[in-house]
């Protein structure tokens, strides 16, 4: 496993991750935001499983405001570990495409 | 049933952090209908993990704060402990090799454990002397008292023992029963006077404002002085073994080599690992020496 964490790319973090990529969401907006780039359907407690242990890890943080719709952000570390697993999965794309013939470049 | 009946599965600290943001969620999601079996299968399944994960959490800080201080500590005062009687018995000519060759790496070991914790000592003695002077001494006053008090008892003992047994024949000490008290109790205080010692070190060691290259030095130290510990554990029963010609004593002693040969290269490695990571997120200005953490 990566040092951050990230597997996969239907990892319930890394969808997070790029989820939260473009700005801070609560919960119901990452589930929305995710089904929509993905269409993955994230259940709440999978969704909040992989948001304690980005919290945990300092990936993301939570923001103030409401506490029953709390927003989460990416924090620096986050994004560094966010480019780092989509770097991998880009290598791995670009191989398997190049190998299949779909993909000269 | 209820959403919030559907927290229950959840640790109660998780459900005091995370829980109202849950329900909301889940309400959201919901949106006026009831749970599905799904969702509530989710529930219990994200529940059950959360309180395995905090359950392995707590124990993987209980037996990393026992490795580090109380199993080595004890480790290397039974090793100590039971050096003399060691030391007196003695071998058939015929197997004379075994023993010498157990203690050999033995002294040899013993020598470069207390090679790596003075080196680790002299790599903190900088932050040492800044938390001193910074007023640091009433935090570890009471360990230290305690410690020195082990140490002086322990002291005694060992001069004590020293004192029968050149005033008392091999026959009569074998028979004292003050002998045989005297001795289990300096092995005691010897135990205790190096828990207390470690313990010292492992709480004035969350005060110190190490930087990161030491820190790394001192988590590969630790590393290596662990190693060190059990490698004397292993010798120490292999010469045990061939002492009392002891088939089970043997089987130990392979089994502990085995487990020196498995464990420490890789504990060994994690620290150099975790050494590289801080070094390298110093270099992209994202470590700062550690702050003072509270006393544990």
């Amino acid at each position: 496993m990566a040092p951050s964490g990230l597997r996969r790319a239907n990892d319930p973090p890394l969808l997070i991750l790029v989820s939260l990529a473009d700005g801070p969401k609560h919960g119901h907006a990452l589930a929305k935001d995710i089904e929509d780039f993905a269409g993955v359907r994230l259940g709440p407690g999978a969704l909040y499983g992989a948001i304690t242990r980005l919290v945990e890890r300092g990936l993301i943080e939570p923001l103030g405001g409401d506490d029953r719709r709390r927003p989460y952000r990416i924090t620096p570390p986050g994004s560094a570990a966010l480019a780092g697993a989509l770097a991998d999965l880009r290598r791995v794309t670009s191989a398997g495409l190049a190998r299949l013939g779909l993909d000269p470049a | 049933m209820k959403p919030a009946n559907l927290l229950r599965w959840y640790p109660s600290a998780w459900r005091e952090r995370y829980g109202e943001e849950l329900l909301a969620l889940i309400q959201d999601t919901l949106d006026e209908g009831r749970p599905t079996w799904r969702l509530r299968l989710g529930m219990v399944r994200g529940g059950l993990r959360e309180r395995v994960h905090q359950a392995g959490q707590a124990g993987i800080t209980a037996v990393k704060r026992a490795s580090s201080t109380w199993l080595l500590a004890v480790a290397t005062g039974l090793i100590l402990a039971g050096l003399p009687w060691n030391l007196k018995a003695s071998l058939p000519p015929s197997r004379a090799w075994q023993g010498a060759a157990a203690l050999d790496a033995l002294a040899g070991v013993i020598a470069f454990t207390g090679a790596a914790v003075l080196a680790s000592g002299l790599v903190a003695a900088p932050a040492f002397i800044a938390f001193l002077r910074e007023g640091g001494w009433p935090k570890i006053r009471r360990r230290v008292v305690w410690a020195a008090g082990a140490t002086v008892a322990a002291g005694g003992g060992l001069a004590g023992l020293g004192l029968a047994q050149r005033s008392m024949t091999s026959a009569q000490l074998s028979h004292s029963w003050a002998y045989f008290i005297g001795d289990v109790a300096t092995a005691l205080a010897l135990v205790a006077a190096f828990g207390l010692w470690t313990s010292v070190a492992a709480a004035t060691a969350k005060h110190l404002k190490l930087a990161p290259r030491a820190r790394a030095a001192q988590l590969l130290l630790a590393a290596v002085t662990v190693t060190a510990v059990l490698t004397m554990v292993t010798a120490n029963t292999i010469w045990l073994a061939a002492v009392q010609s002891s088939l089970p004593w043997l089987v130990v002693g392979v089994a502990n080599l085995a487990l020196v040969g498995v464990v420490t290269p890789r504990m060994i490695g994690r620290a150099v690992r975790k050494g590289r990571r801080m070094r390298s997120a110093t270099s992209r200005g994202r470590y700062s020496p550690s702050a003072p953490r509270s006393a544990g």
